[in-house]
């Protein structure tokens, strides 16, 4: 009788961890998928950059990676060069640990399109604080971002899920004088990301000038 | 006198009424000329009169409608008004919307345009004229873009004045949207999953050869393309995903343009009402209707998860549960069947209740989303191996007596609480036979409100315990059963097949996931899962001594975590599936959005068969209507690029797109007409017919251009 007991017990114990396993399992998968873009893989990519060195995505998994869309023709880029925000920007957040990625999307022939050369001088000309100018001239890297925007910034999180997709700031002018006035949503995105909060605002609109794609 | 004194005022009028004009200039060359235009020759105090900002652009360049679209900004106007002046909202002509690389799309005006506002005088103006001055600024670009402003100015002579610049005026307030008719024609938004869906309909929609939906949403919701998902000739069907932080946001105002063609200047919009409240009304009844129908078809499915391969040997279990049962008291039955029923409820209210609270916390949920996690997959394969062991009789041996209380052998001892827990496992292996098959209807409810989904899951618990409420409750039919006997066990093992069935269909999944490397390491573990059990079996009973069963247990143990590291931990978690060859058989090509534009680039319309391995509503889609003979000869005739999207490991490209058509899932099929035309939306069940009247709709649109 006891030993029958027994084997009762074992069949019960048995059940129960199948139960909870599947439960659990069935919770864990089934749920856990935001909406896309923020919330879903960054996809994977290796480019060019103004020195010639491949760079890619995946050498970066473990830190926070900012991907900003790049052509130095346009206003809205200019805006943010022009006034020092963006390489302020840049310099805080390297100076954080955090990989800044930024690309220029546009198509050989099209506005701002650079050669490494032409990138390199950018570089220096304009004192950026960027890890890296890559080079995109195809924009295959700009269209599965769906990056529509320059500048468009992206926020990708250790973890490498997308957790902020949108505009760099909160007013949607060509203007300088408006940065002071504006609401920095990357810096936002990342100081709360960093400190382990949710982003309160991940998706916002992007404004400037269109990608000047082939 | 009078004569002079009007000619006079007709004279200055005409100096004056145009104001100044200034230009926008960019290496030596006029981009945009901007000036001020009146409606009238003179200010009558106190009477409203219209002003409008004329942009001059030169060929090519454009400027931004209100809601510029994926780049670009709206033009500005900032009055310096006298004191007492007002001046109203700008109105805004039905821009064109243009098509950039990289599926850009932009709002905007070509050559010029006329933004007007209404402006009202003081009821008394000092001095005899009045000078009015803006600030403008805007955004032109062609294949660059370059910032402008100007401060325009006008002088207006007071008094009475006559009409003016009445040619310019009329041009665009013809373009101006109207407002919704008030007969005929309705606008009803839902919301449906990231945006929201508008449908349009009254009678005359059919003779425009182009309508479309053109948002202007608030700054903070981020809008994507509209798209047409249906069109006959009273119904217009689109589709407006959008993001923003109120997740039950529903509508947006924007304009419906319709016309000859999208750059016609005769083409027309009306503003769209945004969940007026009579709308709201007259559109609950078919609404609610809808949704019964939705709610009777959870029903139908619930009762026949019942029959499905995962389910149907937990309920024979159930079954013999009733068969045994037949001799004793009503009510032990009606206890006992209620248990069960309120089991499988349980289950659903846990499940509906996890889901709703994801969604409220602003989560994007799917279902069958689990089947595109190989680990999930494979789980519930173990799972459904084990189970099937179990029936085959391999461990806890079959004492018919014994048999019929099943795996959880609860059922006896603890009675009520026994087929409870019988009814959670039951509705627990339900789930996987759920996704391919109610995935679509769910996938639909979680597109609507918290109550809608219980609801749903509520109608779908209601028809799987439907049979053994009756039978609990009519315990006289149970007689229809036959008695007991040993026939119990061989159906007992006819069930054990039926799961095997069902653990091919989630190996032919993991297949699909991880390649054949990863199907065969997954199946030798189950074979080390399988003696696992047969040691169980054999060892791990009553009549052995506790010596041989702690021996048991400790085999059981090493096999299953040395087989689970090595063969899952490290052989099968490294596997991926080959990459798909570059021609699938039948024309198919694997989908790439890089693909779909070279494609369309060239002008090639295409066809996306959004799939997936555990799919079932996609493999009988693909087997009966596009694998069809005179479906296949029907692509190749029209030219149609056919590209399979597969979503079995759930790729996030193929997600994003999914949800840019407003999809939580697959099945999903999508017809690009390759003449930058709107993309056609197919319904989840295809027919041959449908498929090839799209086809046709298709090259006809393609050859009238």
């Amino acid at each position: 009788m006891k030993a029958y007991r027994a084997e009762w017990l074992l069949n019960n114990m048995i059940t129960k961890t199948i139960l909870t396993a599947v439960s659990s399992l069935v919770a864990v998968t089934l749920f856990a998928a935001d909406s896309p873009p923020v919330g879903s893989n960054a996809p994977q990519f290796s480019l060019p950059d103004a020195k010639g060195k491949t760079q890619a995505l995946a050498d970066f998994k473990g830190k926070y990676v900012v991907l900003e869309w790049f052509n130095p023709q346009c206003p809205f880029v200019k805006k943010h060069y022009g006034s020092g925000n963006m390489q302020k920007l840049q310099q805080d957040f390297t100076g954080k640990g955090v990989v800044w990625l930024t690309i220029d999307s546009s198509a050989p022939g099209a506005e701002g399109n650079l050669t490494a050369e032409q990138a390199g001088a950018v570089v220096n000309s304009w004192k950026t604080h960027q890890t890296a100018l890559l080079l995109d001239p195809e924009g295959k890297v700009g269209r599965a971002y769906g990056a529509k925007n320059t500048p468009h910034m992206f926020v990708i999180n250790p973890e490498g899920k997308v957790v902020y997709e949108g505009a760099i700031d909160s007013k949607a002018t060509p203007n300088p004088a408006d940065i002071a006035n504006s609401t920095n949503y990357v810096k936002v995105a990342l100081d709360e990301s960093m400190s382990g909060k949710p982003v309160s605002n991940p998706n916002t609109r992007p404004y400037g000038c269109s990608v000047k794609y082939q | 006198m009078a004569l002079p004194r009007t000619l006079i005022t007709s004279f200055a009028a005409l100096v004056l009424m145009a104001g100044h004009s200034a230009a926008q200039t960019y290496e030596g060359r006029e981009l945009v000329r901007a000036e001020l235009v009146a409606d009238t020759s003179a200010v009558t105090p106190g009477k409203p009169f219209t002003v409008g900002l004329l942009l001059h652009m030169v060929p090519g360049w454009h400027t931004y409608w209100r809601f510029p679209g994926d780049a670009g900004i709206p033009t500005e106007i900032k009055w310096n008004l006298p004191a007492g002046w007002k001046a109203g909202e700008i109105q805004w002509p039905i821009p064109l919307k243009l098509d950039e690389p990289g599926d850009i799309q932009i709002y905007g005006y070509h050559d010029e345009v006329l933004l007007m506002q209404e402006m009202t005088p003081p009821a008394s103006l000092n001095g005899s004229a009045v000078q009015l001055t803006a600030d403008a600024s805007w955004l032109v670009c062609e294949k660059i873009c370059i910032p402008g402003s100007a401060t325009v100015r006008m002088d207006l002579p007071v008094g009475s004045g006559a009409a003016a610049n009445q040619q310019i005026f009329a041009r665009f307030r013809k373009l101006l949207p109207q407002p919704w008719p008030s007969k005929g024609m309705t606008a009803k938004w839902t919301r449906a999953g990231p945006g929201a869906r508008l449908v349009i309909e009254g009678d005359g929609l059919a003779k425009n050869g182009f309508v479309d939906f053109y948002p202007a949403p608030p700054p903070k919701v981020v809008v994507s393309h509209p798209v047409v998902e249906n069109r006959d000739d009273k119904r217009i069907t689109f589709r407006i995903p959008f993001d923003s932080a109120d997740k039950n946001l529903a509508s947006l105002n924007g304009v419906f343009v319709f016309g000859s063609s999208p750059d016609s200047p005769d083409r027309s919009g009306w503003a769209v009402p945004v969940s007026a409240p009579n709308a709201a009304s007259s559109a609950a009844p078919t609404a609610q209707q809808g949704l019964i129908t939705l709610f009777f078809f959870g029903f139908l499915g619930g009762l026949i998860l019942n029959l499905m391969p995962c389910v149907l040997p937990v309920i024979s279990l159930k079954i013999f549960g009733f068969v045994r049962q037949a001799g004793q008291t009503r009510s032990k039955i009606l206890r006992s069947g209620l248990a069960f029923a309120a089991g499988i409820f349980a289950w659903f209210i846990a499940l509906g209740l996890l889901l709703v609270g994801l969604k409220s916390a602003g989560h994007q949920i799917t279902w069958a989303f689990q089947f595109t996690d190989p680990y999930f997959v494979f789980g519930m394969a173990v799972l459904v191996l084990v189970f099937a062991l179990n029936m085959f009789g391999v461990f806890e041996v079959s004492l018919p007596q014994r048999a019929t209380r099943g795996m959880l052998g609860l059922t006896d001892r603890e009675g009520e609480a026994g087929s409870f827990v019988q009814g959670v496992f039951a509705t627990l292996l339900a789930t996987p036979c759920t996704a391919p098959y109610l995935g679509t209807a769910l996938g639909f409810a979680f597109t609507q409100s918290g109550i809608v989904i219980m609801a749903m899951f509520m109608s779908i618990a209601a028809g799987m315990a439907f049979p053994y409420v009756l039978l609990a409750a009519q315990p006289a039919w149970l007689r229809f059963l036959p008695k007991p006997g040993p026939w119990m066990n061989h159906v007992r093992q006819v069930m054990g097949f039926l799961l095997l069935a069902t653990l091919l269909f989630l190996l032919y999944v993991v297949g699909a996931q991880r390649g054949l490397e990863g199907l065969i390491w997954a199946s030798a573990f189950l074979l080390v899962v399988s003696v696992a059990c047969w040691i169980k079996g054999i060892f791990l009973v009553p009549t052995a001594s506790l010596r041989s069963r702690s021996i048991a247990v400790i085999v059981i143990l090493v096999m299953l975590l040395g087989g689970g590291a090595y063969f899952i931990g490290q052989k099968f978690r490294t596997s991926t599936a080959s990459q798909l060859a570059n021609s699938e058989p039948g024309g198919w090509q694997p989908f790439s959005p890089s693909l779909l534009q070279a494609e369309l680039q060239q002008g090639h319309p295409v066809f996306v068969d959004f799939t997936a391995a555990w799919c079932l509503n996609c493999k009988f889609n693909e087997a009966r209507v596009l694998e069809n003979a005179v479906v296949r000869d029907a692509f190749q005739q029209h030219g149609v690029t056919k590209l399979k999207a597969d979503w079995t490991s759930g790729d996030p490209v193929i997600t994003k797109i999914l949800q840019q058509f407003g999809r939580v899932g697959v099945p999903f099929y999508v017809l690009y007409p390759g003449n930058s035309a709107e993309p056609v939306v197919f319904p989840e069940l295809l027919t041959k017919d449908l498929v090839l009247e799209r086809l046709e709709g298709v090259s006809r649109r393609v050859a009238s251009q």
